[in-house]
Formats: C-alpha cells, sequence, structure tokens
C-alpha cells in the first residue's frame, strides 16, 4: 500500500541522527525502530513496496506525535505532518485505530454523549471505584456553565473550551477567564465550538478531524483571537491551515494565541498583591514548545508573580502523556513519566506550571503537583 | 575446530534469544533494515539478527555464539558515523550498544569516570559538569554519538585543538575480542606496564572486537571562557587569520571556519546573529584563566582585523555562545535547506595550506557542476568540504563520488591525511593505498590479526583488499590452535 507521502518531505531527512536524544520512545528503548530517523527510514521502504507487518505498525503507534524530533532536526524535517499522513493511510486501511478507539473518539465531539460519560465517571469517583493511577482529576457532579463577559473597552476574546477539558477542568477555564478579565478583556467561552480534532488527526481520522476543524472555523467565525489553554488544542487549531489546505483555514489559524502567549503581547492590566511564595518549575507541554514554539511565554507570563522559577534539564523532552498516548500506550507512557520525574525531582521545585491539562493530569497520576500557570496567576491576582 | 556454516538462521535466532532474552534479538525484515546503514551516504549493507546486550558477558556469549555459526558482528552505538563504519557487510550479527548506556563510576580521585560504551558523549557531560568536569572531545554530533562509537572512530571535535582527540582521554578499555575473551587494555597508571595496545585499539572502527566498559580522562571546567566571532570577505583570509593565530603562540580551545552558504543555512536555523553577507566566518574560543582569555581574545581580535576581518563580535553571555556553537554544530544538518543530500567529506592538511587547497576545491565543485560548501576544524586544519546533491538526480552520485576523489588527492599531494575524525570505514577505504604503502598496510593487517586473526569483527572495514579479509564466505575452516 502506499501513505500517499510527499517525496520531498520525505528526502529531507538526511539520517543524521541528531534528533534521538530528543525523541522520548528512543531514550527510554534504545531501539532505532523507536527513532524519528527509525519510523522515516520505514515509512520510505513502505513508500517503496516493503509490507506492513506488525513490526512497522508497532513503530508507527509507538510514536507519541510530540515532535521533539521538529525542533531538533537542523534539516527541518516536518516530521508532524509525515506521521499525520501515515496514521491516516493506515487508519483508512484498518490496520491501526480498532473501532472501539474510533468510538471512543466520537464522543469527543458529541457533547452529550461526553457529559453522560462524565457524569457517570464523576458517579464512580465518589464510590471511589475508579482508580488513582488513571490520573482522572476529580470531576465535579454538577458545574455551572460559564458566562460571557463580552463588551470591554479593551475588547473581547473568544476563550476555546474544548471537550474534555470543559467537562473535567472547567476550573482551569474560569481561572483563565479571571485573568483575562482581569487583564480588561471581555471572554466569550466557545461554549458550541465543541472539540478541535486534535486528537483524531493523531489517531489518524483525518476525515473525521477536518470535518471538526470546519465546523470550529464556520462557529468562530469573525475577526474576535481565539485564545486556548490547552497546548494541544491550540496546536491543532493553528495548524488547520495545513490540515484543510484553503485560505480561510490559513487566516482563522492567525488567530488563534495560546493565552499566555496572548498576555505577553498583549499584557493589559495585571497587578498583583504580592508575588506566590512559589519555587515553580515550568514544564513545556511539547505541542507548546515544539510545535507553537511559544513555551517562553508562559515565563515572562509567570516571572513577576513568583517568588521563583526554575527550568528543568531535559530540554523539553516529552512528559509521555500525549493525548490519548497514555492510555494507549501505558508503560512506555510510565517509562517516559519516569524521566519526567526524575528531572522535576533534580529541579526540587514546590509546584509544576503545566500549560496542558492532558499533562497535568498525567503527572498527577504519579503524585506530582502541577497546575495550569493561569491558575497560579489567578491565584496571585486573587491575593 | 569446524565452523557450524549450515545453521539456520532462526536456529541462530532462538540461540542468541536464550543467551539474551526475547525481545532483546530482532530478527524481523524491518527492524534489521534499520541497523542496514548509518549517518554515510552509502548504500546500506544487509544486517542479520540485532541484538542489544545489557552486560559484557552478553556481548562475549553473543560473540562465541556467532563464531559458533560463523557469522561475523558489527558493534554499533548510535549509527552516526559517516564513513560507514557501522554497515554490516554479509549479514553479520548487529550488536547495538544503545542498552549498555550507564555511567558506572565517576571517580573524582583519579579524574576518570568507568562507561558503559552506549553513553551517549554529551549525557556524560551533563552529568559531569556540576561535578567541574566535562568530557573534552565534543564532535559535533555529540547530543547523539556514543562513547564506544567515539573510541572506535577516535573522534574529534572543535574543542580538539587545545584538548586532543578521543584517544587522550581513554585511559582504559574492557574488550570483548572476537573469540569472546574479555581483555583489560591500559590502566589507570600514568604509565601502565607493557605495550600501549589501549593505544591500538582506539580508532579501531570496530575491527579489533568490542569495548563494553571505557576509562575515560575528566577535563576540568575552564574558569573563563570567551567565544569570538569574526567575519571575514573571503575564505582566504579567514584561513589565514587561524595560520597567524596558531604561529602567534595562542593555544584557542577552538577555530571553526565556515563559508558564506552555509553560514546562511545555519542562521536560518538557529537565528544567532551570524553575518550572512560575510563570505566567511571565524568562530574562534580561548578558555582558562579569567585573565588571561581576556588578553588572548583580545590578541585574536587583532590578528583577525590585520588579515582583513570586516567584524569582530565577542559573545557577551554564556546563552549567546550556546547559540553560536549550535550553529556551527548543527550546520551539516542545516544545509538540507540548500540541497535534500550532502556528502560530507573529511581530510586534513597542513595549515598553511589551507587557503590553497579550499580554492582548489571550490574549482572541483565547479568542474562536476556541483554546489561544494566548507565548514572545517581550521584549527588542526581538518576539512570538511560538503559536497550537496539531489540524490533524485540521474548520476549524480558518480560525480559526486569522483569530485571527492579529487579532494582527496588533492588533500594528499600538499602532504595532508585521509581522514581527520571520521575514520576510514567504507568510505575511504581504497583510498588507503594512495597513503599508505605495502608494507604499511600490511603491518597494519598484522596488528588487526592479533585482535581477530579470523576476521570476525567488522569484516570489509579500514584495511583495502587483499590486506582485508572481507571474504568471510570462503573461512569454512578456523586453523587449528588459534585460540590457544
Ligand atoms: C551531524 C554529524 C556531525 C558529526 N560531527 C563529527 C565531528 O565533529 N567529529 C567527529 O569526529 N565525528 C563527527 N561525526 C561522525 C560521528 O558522529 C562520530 O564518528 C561518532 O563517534 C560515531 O559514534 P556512534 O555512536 O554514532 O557510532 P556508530 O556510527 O554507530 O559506529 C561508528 C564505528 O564505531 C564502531 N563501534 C561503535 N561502538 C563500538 C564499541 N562499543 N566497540 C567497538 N566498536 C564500536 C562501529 O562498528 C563503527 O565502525 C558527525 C556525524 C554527524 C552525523
Ligand atoms: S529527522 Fe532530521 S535530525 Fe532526524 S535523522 Fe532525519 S535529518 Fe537528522
Ligand atoms: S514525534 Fe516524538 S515520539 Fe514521535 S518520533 Fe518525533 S520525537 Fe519521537
Amino acid at each position: 500500500m502506499t501513505l500517499n507521502l510527499d517525496p520531498d518531505e520525505l528526502a529531507s531527512c538526511v539520517q543524521c541522527g541528531l534528533c534521538l536524544p530528543h525523541c522520548p520512545t528512543f531514550r527510554v528503548s534504545g531501539d532505532e525502530s523507536m527513532s524519528p530517523r527509525g519510523r522515516i527510514a520505514l515509512m520510505r521502504s513502505v513508500e517503496d513496496g516493503a509490507p506492513i507487518t506488525e513490526e512497522v505498525k508497532r513503530s508507527f503507534e509507538t510514536c507519541v506525535q510530540c515532535r521533539g524530533c521538529e525542533t531538533a532536526c537542523p534539516s527541518g524535517v516536518k516530521f508532524g505532518h509525515l506521521m499525520e499522513k501515515t496514521r491516516e493511510a493506515l487508519a483508512k486501511a484498518h490496520e491501526i485505530t480498532p473501532s472501539w478507539q474510533r468510538f471512543a473518539l466520537g464522543a469527543l465531539d458529541h457533547p452529550g454523549l461526553l457529559s453522560a460519560g462524565s457524569k457517570a465517571l464523576a458517579v464512580a469517583q465518589r464510590v471511589k471505584i475508579v482508580p488513582k493511577r488513571l490520573g482522572v482529576p476529580r470531576i465535579p457532579l454538577r458545574s455551572p456553565a460559564m458566562e460571557s463577559s463580552a463588551g470591554s473597552v479593551a475588547g473581547d476574546v473568544y476563550l476555546f473550551t474544548g471537550c474534555v477539558m470543559d467537562v473535567w477542568q472547567r476550573d482551569v477555564h474560569r481561572d483563565v477567564q479571571y485573568v483575562l478579565e482581569r487583564a480588561g478583556f471581555g471572554v466569550i467561552p466557545t461554549t458550541n465550538a465543541s472539540c478541535c480534532g486534535a486528537l483524531h488527526t493523531h489517531a489518524g481520522l483525518g476525515d473525521r478531524s477536518r470535518k471538526m476543524a470546519r465546523h470550529v472555523i464556520e462557529t468562530l467565525d469573525g475577526a474576535i483571537p481565539i485564545l486556548v489553554d490547552s497546548a494541544g488544542c491550540g496546536a491543532a487549531m493553528k495548524e488547520y491551515g495545513s490540515l484543510l489546505g484553503t485560505d480561510e483555514a490559513k487566516a482563522f489559524g492567525s488567530r488563534v494565541f495560546d493565552v499566555a502567549e496572548w498576555l505577553v503581547a498583549n499584557p493589559g492590566t495585571l497587578e498583583a498583591p504580592g508575588v506566590l511564595d512559589l519555587r515553580v518549575a515550568v514544564q513545556d507541554p511539547c505541542h507548546l514548545r515544539h510545535v507553537q514554539r511559544v513555551h517562553l511565554a508562559t515565563r515572562d507570563l509567570l516571572r513577576p508573580f513568583v517568588r521563583e522559577l526554575v527550568e528543568l534539564d531535559d530540554e523539553g523532552l516529552c512528559c509521555g502523556a500525549g493525548g490519548s498516548y497514555s492510555a494507549l500506550e501505558p508503560e512506555l507512557a510510565g517509562q517516559i513519566r519516569d524521566r519526567k520525574v526524575a528531572a522535576i525531582d533534580r529541579a526540587n521545585p514546590d509546584v509544576v506550571a503545566s500549560a496542558n491539562p492532558g499533562c497535568s493530569m498525567h503527572l498527577q497520576a504519579a503524585g506530582v503537583k502541577s497546575v495550569h500557570p493561569l491558575s497560579l496567576l489567578a491565584q496571585a491576582l486573587r491575593g | 575446530m569446524k565452523i557450524r556454516r549450515t545453521t539456520h538462521p532462526d536456529a541462530l535466532v532462538s540461540i542468541l534469544k536464550q543467551a539474551l532474552s526475547p525481545d532483546r534479538v530482532r530478527n524481523d525484515a524491518a527492524e534489521r533494515s534499520l541497523f542496514s546503514n548509518d549517518a554515510s551516504i552509502f548504500k546500506g549493507g544487509a544486517s542479520g539478527p540485532v541484538c542489544f546486550p545489557v552486560s559484557t558477558a552478553e556481548v562475549q556469549a553473543i560473540t562465541r555464539i556467532a563464531l559458533d555459526h560463523g557469522r561475523a558482528i558489527v558493534p554499533r552505538g548510535a549509527g552516526t558515523g559517516l564513513s560507514g563504519g557501522a554497515i554490516p557487510l554479509g549479514e553479520p550479527i548487529v550488536v547495538s550498544t544503545m542498552k549498555m548506556n550507564k555511567i558506572l563510576e565517576v571517580d573524582l580521585v583519579h579524574r576518570i569516570a568507568w562507561v558503559e560504551p552506549g553513553v551517549v558523549n554529551l549525557d556524560l557531560t551533563k552529568t559531569l559538569m556540576p561535578l567541574g568536569f566535562h568530557f573534552a572531545p565534543d564532535p559535533s554530533s555529540q547530543q547523539s554519538c556514543t562513547i564506544g562509537g567515539n573510541v572506535a572512530n577516535n573522534s574529534g571535535g572543535p574543542h580538539c585543538l587545545a584538548y586532543g582527540v578521543t584517544s587522550q582521554h581513554v585511559v582504559a578499555l574492557d574488550v570483548v575480542l572476537p573469540n569472546g575473551e574479555l581483555v583489560h587494555l591500559g590502566g589507570l597508571d600514568a604509565e601502565p606496564e607493557g605495550y600501549d595496545l589501549r593505544g591500538a585499539y582506539v580508532g579501531g572502527e570496530g575491527t579489533l572486537g568490542i569495548a563494553t566498559r571505557i576509562a575515560v580522562r575528566l577535563t576540568p571546567n575552564p574558569q573563563a571562557v570567551q567565544t569570538l566571532l569574526l567575519a571575514f570577505n573571503s575564505v582566504e583570509d579567514a584561513a589565514n587569520t587561524v595560520s597567524a593565530v596558531i604561529a602567534s603562540g595562542i593555544v584557542p580551545a577552538a577555530m571553526e571556519v565556515m563559508d558564506q552558504l552555509i553560514t546562511q543555512a545555519v542562521e536560518n536555523y538557529v537565528n544567532a546573529g551570524y553575518p550572512t553577507d560575510a563570505a566567511a566566518v571565524l568562530l574562534a574560543e580561548v578558555d582558562g584563566l579569567s585573565s588571561g582569555v581576556a588578553i588572548n581574545a583580545e590578541r585574536i581580535a587583532a590578528i583577525g582585523r590585520e588579515h582583513g576581518a570586516v567584524s569582530v563580535r565577542v559573545a557577551s553571555n554564556d546563552e549567546e555562545r550556546a547559540r553560536l556553537w549550535k550553529g556551527r554544530k548543527t550546520a551539516f544538518g542545516a544545509v538540507a535547506q540548500i540541497a535534500p543530500a550532502y556528502y560530507l567529506h573529511d581530510t586534513v592538511v597542513p595549515r598553511s595550506q589551507l587557503a590553497g587547497v579550499l580554492r582548489r576545491v571550490y574549482e572541483i565543485g565547479a568542474e562536476y557542476h556541483l554546489t561544494i560548501v566548507n565548514v572545517f576544524h581550521a584549527g588542526d586544519g581538518n576539512l570538511h568540504p560538503l559536497i550537496l546533491f539531489d540524490p533524485r538526480e540521474n548520476g549524480v552520485l558518480e560525480r559526486v563520488h569522483a569530485a571527492a576523489s579529487d579532494i582527496v588527492e588533492v588533500s594528499l599531494s600538499v602532504g595532508g591525511v585521509l581522514s581527520g575524525e571520521h575514520g576510514i570505514g567504507i568510505e575511504k577505504r581504497d583510498h588507503m593505498e594512495l597513503m599508505f604503502s605495502f608494507d604499511d598496510l600490511d603491518h597494519q593487517r598484522r596488528l588487526r590479526s592479533a585482535f581477530d586473526p579470523l576476521c570476525r569483527s567488522n569484516p570489509g572495514k579500514v584495511l583495502p583488499s587483499p590486506h582485508s579479509c572481507a571474504d568471510i564466505q570462503s573461512l569454512s575452516r578456523i586453523p587449528e590452535g588459534v585460540w590457544g
């Protein structure tokens, strides 16, 4: 079968191996087949007619799609795009992404289904039948809807609330809304835009993610900036241009900002009564650092409001959360997380700031105290 | 002793799996294909089963099984080699050291560290840094390549100008010989007894057995460092500056030159503020005690200006330094922005000949209608011309190889040598006769035979036939008494 990869994109890898240490799966396994270079080599051999064996699928399925290899690659290989196309071709041929996964992902763009499922989960948590190690946050049984504060003189912004995040971590959205309002902005929560489709793209369900992208674009029509507090969603939405290939999608992508990125560029009137007496380690979500490449903004935003900011010494290596990766590949995800936890221990912070709820949950499940940077900021502003 | 050549491959694999563990022996076609080449442009070979040992004992077991089944072995680190050293010829068992990656002991008293061969060069340095030390050899691939690979290729790096190449930083090793025996070479004493077999082993490119434990020297971190970036209107001016700096008696920690095209590509990737309008840039670093560093930096700047430097910039902090170095160290990869493939060459010429040889290199490029860009460890005359090409163009490889041969000839004709640091491997095997006489090569073969009488370890590399024993297929009997 063919993976429909662009030969030029494929040819841009020169096998130098400089990406190897930046790949989380290679780091924990030492296996060439679990490295960016190895995965590209296998894509090439499939394009040259090699069969799709279990080993080949394993190589592709174990990729976290963190894209750490992209920022590490001096040759500018577009690994994320290659892997998305590869997965799409394999999913179309029903080689990967079995139907139960497709069903589970289906829930994400059906708010009714998602909320029913989450209610069931919330109840299950109350009767203590959900194992802690799954890292699912305590889901509120009831959570009042978020309200719009549109009409500010400083200008209005959309706050993209997404799917799972909206149900499971509405508190983070509330903190973000609070900070934005303190900075002087009117905030419109995007309650009806639903899911960004990132997980579907990663699973190779391209047709569905394109449909969801079109829906998001239609719902959030206009010129109002769209702020996102989940790095994975933000990355996906910024890349709608390359996903759909239309000018409209490209224009949409340029209206999308990570909340910290936006606030650093548009600081407004943020003043806190004092600094938080905390040593904060910044954990860069991969899709903030390696895809959006705006991870420095998190630091610039937090610096004035906390006692101390510390860096992890692992150069932004993935934590293993990877959207649904930690559920699909728990063993590898755990090994990758062990490295991250060790780096956190070396930095010895009071708290870890992570701008992606998925990463936070994954780290919390290993006992790490991890919060959204905007929640820290909200705490500082509230005094 | 008769070699069992008839063993079915499946039987070999299951014996290997018993000796290691099932998940650390791979024999599927996909996995084997990934081990068929390294970072060089050579078309891959064909690998047999791939093994991932975790201990010296396992390496010994693999070696014995290989011997018993008439298979050769090829050690492999990160596969960043550029001369084809880790390319398997004739379906040998590939022994990956990637799971032998522990730093075993840091001994500050002797100023050495014992490491496993799969430890990544930069990981070692990062571990040592807080203790006030580092591992001096810093190949541009240091974030990925392994100490085992560094030892096998006697690798160098920008900072080897002042500190010396890998051989100067390896004090002792444990080596599994191709017959499965374990030997200790070198020692922690300043003057170990007997012949310096450690020195003979380093640079062996995997043909002298597999290093499984390596004692490396720790180098104290310098008190102060200054990095200068000088821009020139011609590559010759940069080359002449380098010669003049060395002639003045200064020993900089590093002196690296990049020409315009490569500087532009690098700048595009790292945004370090490299001047993209200069014909060449010189990155020079001085380190040592603070007072000396400042004086030497000023002297280098002055010598540069005398030789036509149009600008001199001194990095003002560690971040700026790091960014400049990141640019230099990713230069090879960055050329992908200019062409989809490159052939990175590696020769050494006397420093005084640098300017002339470079002129010839550009001419050779023009003769073959190929773009050649240059980046080099100028301080020791180590040239790295990169021949750029598009592999999809018909017949281009022949032109590339012809241009490469011409570059080798030019380098040798002015009294240079074949390889500065990337090794001979497959790449320069057949150029060895240009450099060495029949007798020289014969002595090298004898050295090799002393370690590996049956040519089991990485056959077909380094020595050209008839000195090599590449034709392992014809070997069906091990002569009596060889193993004693
Ligand atoms: C972008 C780039 C930049 C580079 N820059 C430099 C540079 O500045 N200086 C430089 O010197 N080189 C450089 N190189 C070349 C290469 O990185 C070095 O030769 C490096 O030492 C190879 O290490 P490796 O772990 O990748 O070894 P591999 O490529 O896996 O193997 C290299 C050789 O070592 C042998 N070997 C590996 N492990 C062992 C062992 N344990 N025992 C015995 N033999 C073993 C193999 O059989 C093979 O012959 C560069 C390469 C790239 C791609
Ligand atoms: S992806 Fe980039 S860094 Fe990795 S091997 Fe290919 S060219 Fe080198
Ligand atoms: S996307 Fe992440 S996991 Fe996948 S190959 Fe790149 S670095 Fe490795």
